[in-house]
């Protein structure tokens, strides 16, 4: 890929974000519910403290100046004051992102490895028993309700075998001064490997549960895929040539069996961020998808605004990062 | 299936390195929200209020029979309708060291009052609860006064939810640091505030004891206090369950069973201040009718909810106000459950083969308002359940005297002050913000008026008894119940009581 095309394809995310903000701009301030009646609740207020709570945040001003006031200011950087926090945006999201990424990139891993070997394991054992449990377990996998089924691991793992912990990041006594903010790897660079080990069995059933969906649609498509490439001429004519079945699966076909599988897996690391928002409030996680949930509630708008940008710029990246991928690793196909 | 394997595999291995290390006095509390911030006079959140109470003390503060004494104050003198003062104790230390002084009482009591005394411009969107206070001043060195720009005698019981903060603090880090730093006078201090994931705090060894109005006097039972942030009401059960935390809130009422049911977790409960009610739209197509609501009201068993779907958690209502508030009369008329009453009554209305209505509510009330849907339905009013979002619904049926939209609301109202003055003015006053009904009557606006600024209790009380009579008999609303909060605890746990305002006071806690 050039890098003409690459700045091409760069330049095409401007209207998509402009996109993205006007909808979700126009879409907070129609959903019925004022903030600052939210704010208020059942307390005595007089009209002119009311004016006045209006007039803090901004929401005395016409709607499309708004807009316009966001754009700007957005474009440099700065994406207003968080009604409920009373501090910037960015800074509130700041706190929340790295656990939510950490807690994306655990579930990525988990479902990369189990999704590949198990889809390999049913292609070469096309029709097998364990093939027709992978498929039905695959689509299980696609269907269960992430609420439901992260329940019910905890309830398993943390409530009746005890061996994991309900919810949260990291245990209160294990205080690790962040480097990189993403715990799992902080711990390991400070050499506190007791504090690395709270972590991990923190992260363990939510990182599953948020998998699952990805680990299905990967093990299909890296089924699918291979039983596509076991017939072609060059497996033939590699097994042909008498090398071993283990030498021909892994050599030659599952580099080529792995092309589409790249290519959904970084797709789906996009639905990851969504599948957070459900996962981060049954575990207790401290990440952005909770916090964007709660704000929605309040019509808290500077924060799911800058909030569902960041999520719209996340997926056209990755997705962009997904052609690339192809590319490299098919050299036949050309953006 | 292959999952659970993998999980069962990684998770044995976890457990079989980490020994759990957990020190012997730390109190876990899981809990529904994290704070918004740090600083006690920049939110408007009884879950943030709660957090920032075990740091800060307050003026005044409640015991657990919500009767309001003393705290930083050592003693309260109302000098004129208008005018207070309040003695400051002396030896009172803030966390960093330094002595709280009534310079710092006055300063925390401008932050709140004062426009723009938040910095930037800003005001303290705390302001209203402190409804017409004009000054606070410091006389004879030790004593702040209050001034008030009329009278208003809930001052005292609106008191216990402002925290005292420390002037010097406040101007070295601004109100920016004080979101995310404290220095309060409270029985703890804060250790790390894990944003989303836990506030952890220790104990406070210089704390001057609290109230000496709630024994016992001293300093926190136990070393370290963690709210942990568990907002799924499943997921905090099953921390309780788990023995990860001590104390959940908001335990669910199809929970307690289970939690009272496992060994080592007990259930606790006080009377909440929420009232309970549907809102009989009095401008609609039927609820003008007086008859159509006395209707409404025969055919609604709150008996049977309260017993079968709260799980018997909740005190029985005939008015707005709880049991347990401020000249809350116990001598209302009772409208029984009697659904043949109500079809009688429906037919003398004009309706004599019932009437179509719906009924709004959130979605977290759903079962409940479908229980009574079907109640109304025996009683001839046919009733659909309509589910909307809190804030839609505040929009739709708050309007403050504009037009309403729609049949029935089922909905509550909070009286955190168990005072009359913030559940009874605004559901029932002409326009007022919660008048949900569309009620309006010049007689019962002029009681509540002039009850606002009555100082003799007694005149007071009998004010609201005449007012509640007269809405008794008029029904705008069907009132329903008070539920009591419902908190799931650790046997562990001891010294604790569930407090009525729905704060939760660790100063007092021990764990075993």
């Amino acid at each position: 890929m050039s890098l003409g095309k690459l700045i091409e394809r760069l330049i095409q995310l401007v209207p998509v974000l402009l996109g993205v903000s006007l909808i979700v701009f126009v879409m907070m301030t129609l959903t019925p519910g004022d903030p600052v009646q939210i704010m208020i609740g059942d307390q005595a207020v007089t009209p002119e403290q009311e004016a006045a709570m209006r007039r803090d945040l901004g929401l005395d001003r016409p709607i499309v100046e708004r807009f316009f006031v966001f754009l700007g200011n957005a474009a440099t950087g700065d994406f207003g004051t968080s009604f409920y926090h009373r501090r910037p945006v960015l800074e509130v999201i700041a706190e929340r992102l790295p656990a939510t990424i950490e807690l994306s990139l655990v579930a990525l891993i988990v479902a990369l490895l189990t999704s590949i070997p198990l889809g390999v394991l049913a292609a070469i054992r096309k029709n097998s028993i364990f093939d027709r449990i992978a498929t039905v377990g695959s689509l299980l996998g696609v269907s269960l309700p992430g609420f439901w089924f992260g329940i019910l691991l905890l309830m398993l793992f943390a409530v009746h075998l005890h061996i994991l912990p309900v919810s949260g990041r990291i245990g209160y006594s294990a205080e690790i001064e962040p480097i990189t903010h993403l715990l799992l790897i902080d711990t390991l660079l400070r050499g506190r490997f007791d504090a690395f080990l709270d972590a991990l069995s923190h992260i363990i059933l939510p990182a599953i549960t948020l998998g699952l969906p990805m680990t299905a649609i990967l093990m299909r498509v890296t089924r699918t895929s291979m039983l596509e490439v076991m017939r072609q001429d060059y497996v033939t004519f590699a097994e042909a040539k008498g090398l071993s079945r283990r030498r021909v699966i892994f050599r030659h076909a599952l580099k080529n069996a792995l092309i589409p599988t790249v290519s959904v897996a970084a797709i789906e690391t996009g639905s990851l961020l969504g599948g957070n928002m459900i996962v981060e409030t049954v575990f207790g996680w401290p990440g952005l998808g909770r916090l964007v949930v709660e704000s929605i509630f309040l019509r808290n708008y500077p924060l799911v605004q800058a909030a569902v940008l960041f999520y719209a710029v996340t997926y056209v990246l990755l997705n962009f990062v997904a052609d690339i991928l192809y590319t490299v690793l098919n050299p036949r196909v050309k953006l | 299936m292959t999952s659970i394997t993998r999980a069962l595999l990684a998770s044995t291995a976890v457990f079989l390195v980490t020994a759990p290390v957990v020190p012997a006095a730390d109190l876990t509390v899981g809990f529904t929200l994290d704070a918004d911030t740090l600083d006690p006079a920049n939110h408007r959140k009884r879950e943030t209020e709660t957090i920032i109470r075990n740091m800060y003390d307050g003026i005044l503060t409640r015991d657990s029979n919500m009767k309001v004494v003393p705290e930083i104050a050592e003693s309260m003198t109302q000098v004129s309708p208008t005018v207070y003062d309040f003695k400051i104790r002396s030896g009172i230390k803030f966390h960093d060291g330094s002595d709280l002084t009534a310079e710092d009482v006055k300063f925390t009591i401008d932050r709140i009052t004062q426009e723009g005394a938040m910095g930037d411009g800003q005001t303290s969107p705390r302001q209203s609860l402190m409804g017409p206070v004009a000054s606070a001043e410091v006389v004879d060195g030790d004593t702040v006064r209050i001034t008030l720009k009329e009278p208003w005698p809930i001052l005292p019981a609106m008191l216990p939810f402002q925290e005292v903060v420390s002037k010097a603090f406040v101007e070295k880090v601004g109100s920016a640091g004080l979101a995310t730093m404290e220095n309060g006078a409270g029985p703890f201090k804060l250790v790390e505030w894990r944003k989303g994931d836990a506030i952890i705090m220790e104990r406070f060894d210089d704390y001057y004891g609290g109230a000496a109005d709630i024994p016992p006097v001293g300093k926190a039972c136990v070393d370290r206090v963690i709210f942990k942030i568990i907002p799924e009401s499943a997921s905090r059960v099953a921390a309780l369950l788990a023995g990860d935390v001590d104390i959940i809130n908001e335990l669910p009422p199809f929970s307690v069973d289970q939690v009272k049911n496992n060994e080592g977790t007990d259930v606790m409960t006080v009377n909440g201040t929420r009232s309970f009610f549907i809102a009989m739209n009095m401008q609609g197509e039927y609820f003008d009718d007086p008859k159509v609501r006395e209707a409404a009201a025969h055919a609604v068993d709150k008996d049977l909810i309260i017993d079968k779907i709260l799980g018997g958690n909740a005190a029985r209502i005939e008015g707005i106000l709880s049991p347990d508030a401020f000249a809350a009369s116990p001598d209302l008329t009772r409208y029984d459950y009697d659904p043949e009453l109500s079809k009688k009554l429906l037919a003398e209305a004009g309706f004599p083969d019932g009437i179509e209505v719906t009924m709004d509510t959130e979605g977290a009330f759903k079962d409940t308002a479908e229980a009574i849907a079907s109640l109304l339905t025996k009683g001839g009013i046919k009733t659909t359940v309509q589910v909307g979002e809190g804030a839609q619904l505040s929009d739709k049926w708050r309007t403050k005297g504009a037009p309403k939209s729609g049949d029935m609301y089922f909905t509550s109202w909070g009286n955190g002050s168990l005072d009359p003055y913030d559940i009874f003015t605004p559901t029932h006053k002409t326009n007022d913000r919660g008048n949900s009904a569309g009620y309006s009557n010049p007689e019962v606006d002029k009681l509540l008026d002039e009850a606002a600024v009555e100082l003799d209790t007694a005149k007071r009380a009998d004010m609201y008894h005449q007012a509640e009579t007269i809405v008794n008999a008029e029904l705008p609303y069907i009132y329903l119940w008070v539920p009591q909060d419902i908190y799931g605890v650790s046997k562990r746990l001891k010294g604790w009581k569930p407090s009525a305002d729905s704060r939760i006071n660790l100063h007092d806690a021990c764990v075993e």
